[in-house]
């Protein structure tokens, strides 16, 4: 007898005993397909637009010029709209619609709002009302407020800016200034100077030179005048964007919320079905007392453990490929190249795999091995998903989940799939022969003359 | 293999667990046809001395020839896949065993052993006495030469310890095959042993024909339950 055939008739078994667990299956399938869909679901809820009320006291009509440009209400809504649905409603209807949880926020914009604006008297005032019930909502929706208006302060600053800027070139250079409905014509710093230089020269020419050297301060004073307003312009434009943000768009493509969250859903729910599974079925030849027939000779611990590792791998397989679908049928995520998620799924299933059976072959029963492989792959789960310290990113590296989720999410976010996940793969590969050499060992040193 | 010949020569076998001698310096011989019966207290060294002539253990002293025999297993707990049926079982530890035709094989078990009304049932829902057959059934796929039993009738009532005697009697007649089983059971020794071998702390302290523990007492149990707690004391065999 091979240890090749004696691995495919233990799998042949493994998977009939599977096929007659139906609870075991419920826990090992269910289970990641409950809490992946849940993951992307809410992460996709998430990335939906809220609902807001807006209440709209204000002549729709107003506006206001700044700078160049011309402001109304709409151009407000207009700014909000891309990042809350707005249902403009009546004061009372807005109430009713946040007291039934229909918008998570009201919105008014008070009259005079354009008023205040015109004036610049005093700030014009937004105001935002969360419903109390939705603490989390309502903070999300004060950012998305606050973020909106901080924009609009930006833009009006901006145009504020312009205005003084413009001043300042007409005192600089002249031109025509409006004054009570009347252009006047205003001559300017650089003409005014050319004017007192042309009375010195005639003044000189009439021999009074010391009446034209009175006029020398005045010719100083404009000249400095005029440089330093020039230096107003690179001030008022610092003023108006302190801190400028350049937003660089990532040669790799998208990297949304909802695909890392259910790359991580994704590594949570199978890597932990694997794992389960290689301890389990491990283990269970201990518990069942077949490990006292199978060590005679009937199959190598090196086969053993291979079997449980591949059995694992082709379960992680289904499992991954049915989560995939389900996902891609019911949420708008963007699965990428199905081609590469067999590979994928079959070595990060052989990772998860062998791991388990590492345990599952140092544990003495199989409840032990069961409850073993939680509390030790719950927290190293965490650890491969969030490696945020150097202590944390080295352990990572040393499980499969923390490879899986780098290659799940590169599947998941990166359209052209870049070396890395060849990397990856590999990565997962070495995890799985050096957690399943170390099964063998564990399961010669517990059982010795298994191997 | 002829009737009578040697089947198992082990000289000096000893397992020693850190500082535990489990077995020290134990001589077992089987031939064809013998039922030698290992009679021992708890913690003797019979499931010991078992395991390692079953190859499931390893002696850390002593030598250990089968010379090409094959071996059946039974140990003390069931070991067989409790979701599987008792067919299905079979089969597969056929196939394991590198029986030709494991389909064949099960089937020539099930009707030896009289187990074809739980042919498909699980053997999780069988009787403690139809699963012991079925251990025994699982040991007997691969056609062995010898069967090594760890105190197969221990969870059994009595009508079932006799069917299963019966049972291996009839194997025994009919296929040659040696028996070596574990007993704490004087009684049973003397009934089913052709020879008789008692352990105490993991030395044979006595070997030989189950007349000779209590001489001039074949049919005495008491005397011969005496002289084996006598051999357990320390003391000499009555």
């Amino acid at each position: 007898m091979s240890s090749l055939r004696a691995a495919l008739l233990l799998g042949r078994k493994d998977a009939r005993v599977l096929w007659r667990s139906p609870a075991l299956i419920a826990l090992l399938v269910g289970y990641p397909v409950v809490i992946a869909l849940l993951v992307a679901l809410v992460l996709q809820a998430d990335e939906r637009r809220p609902a807001v009320a807006l209440v709209n006291l204000e002549d729709t009509e107003a506006t206001v010029r700044v700078g160049d440009e011309r402001l109304s209400i709409e151009d407000y809504t207009d700014r909000l709209e891309e990042e809350v649905d707005l249902l403009e409603l009546d004061p009372e209807a807005a109430r009713k619609a946040l007291d039934e949880g229909r918008v998570v926020a009201v919105l008014t914009l008070p009259d005079g709002f354009i008023a205040d604006l015109r004036s610049g008297l005093r700030p014009p005032k937004i105001i935002l009302e969360t419903d109390p019930r939705q603490p989390i909502s309502g903070e999300a929706i004060q950012r998305r407020v606050e973020s909106v208006v901080f924009q609009l302060n930006q833009g009006l600053a901006q145009g504020y800016v312009s205005n003084v800027l413009a001043l300042v070139d007409l005192v600089v250079n002249g031109g025509e200034l409006g004054v009570f409905g009347r252009s006047v014509e205003a001559i300017g710093l650089r003409r005014a100077r050319d004017l007192v230089v042309d009375v010195q020269e005639e003044l000189r020419a009439d021999g009074q030179a010391a009446r034209a050297d009175r006029l020398d301060p005045i010719v100083t004073f404009i000249d400095g005048a005029a440089a330093n307003l020039d230096l107003a312009r690179p001030a008022a434009s610092a003023i108006s964007t302190p801190i400028e943000l350049e937003v660089i768009e990532g040669d790799a493509g998208r990297n949304p919320l909802s695909s890392f969250g259910f790359a991580g859903a994704l590594v949570a729910s199978l890597g932990l079905a694997g794992a389960l599974i290689g301890a389990t079925t491990l283990s269970s030849e201990r518990a069942e007392n077949a490990l006292v027939r199978l060590r005679r000779g009937l199959v190598t611990g090196p086969a053993l453990v291979g079997e449980k590792i591949v059995f694992t791998a082709l379960a992680c397989l289904a499992i991954g490929l049915l989560l995939l679908v389900l996902v891609a049928l019911v949420t708008a995520l963007t699965i990428g190249r199905w081609g590469l998620w067999l590979p994928v799924l079959l070595v990060a299933g052989a990772a998860f795999g062998s791991f388990g059976a590492l345990v599952g072959a140092a544990a003495r029963d199989a409840r032990t091995a069961l409850l073993a492989t939680v509390m030790i792959a719950m927290p190293l789960v965490a650890v491969g998903l969030v490696p945020n310290s150097p202590v944390a990113s080295t352990a990572a590296a040393f499980v499969p989940f923390g490879p899986a989720f780098e290659a799940f999410q590169t599947l998941l976010v990166d359209p052209q799939v870049s070396g890395d996940l060849g990397w990856d793969v590999a990565h997962l590969a070495g995890l799985a022969l050096a957690f399943g050499a170390a099964a063998v060992i564990a399961l010669r040193l517990r059982d010795p003359a298994a191997g | 293999m002829t009737s009578g010949a040697t089947l198992l020569t082990a000289t000096g076998l000893g397992r020693r667990y850190g500082e535990f001698d489990a077995l020290d310096g134990v001589d077992v011989t089987l031939a064809r046809g013998d039922a030698l019966a290992l009679l021992g207290p708890n913690g003797a060294g019979k499931t010991t001395l078992l395991t390692m002539l079953a190859g499931v253990d390893r002696p850390t002293s002593g030598t250990l020839d089968w010379g090409g025999a094959s071996v059946g297993w039974v140990p003390h707990r069931p070991a067989l896949y409790s979701r599987l049926t008792t067919r299905e079982n079979l089969v597969l530890f056929a196939d394991l065993e590198g029986a030709g035709d494991p389909a064949a094989r099960a089937d020539e078990l099930i009707e030896h052993a009289d187990l074809g009304e739980y042919a498909d049932r699980r053997a999780a829902r069988l009787s403690t006495g139809t699963l012991q057959r079925l251990n025994l059934c699982v040991a007997l796929a691969g056609r062995p030469d010898a069967l090594l039993l760890d105190e197969p009738t221990s969870t059994l009532s009595a009508d079932q310890r006799i069917r299963l005697w019966d049972w291996l009697e009839g194997l025994r007649d009919e296929l040659d095959v040696a028996l070596l089983f574990s007993t704490q059971s004087v009684d049973e020794a003397r009934r089913q042993a052709t020879s008789l071998m008692v352990l105490v702390g993991g030395r044979a302290a006595f070997s030989g024909a189950p007349a000779e523990l209590a001489p001039g007492a074949e049919r005495d149990a008491e005397t011969a339950e005496q002289a084996f707690l006598d051999l357990v004391d320390g003391g000499a065999p009555a």
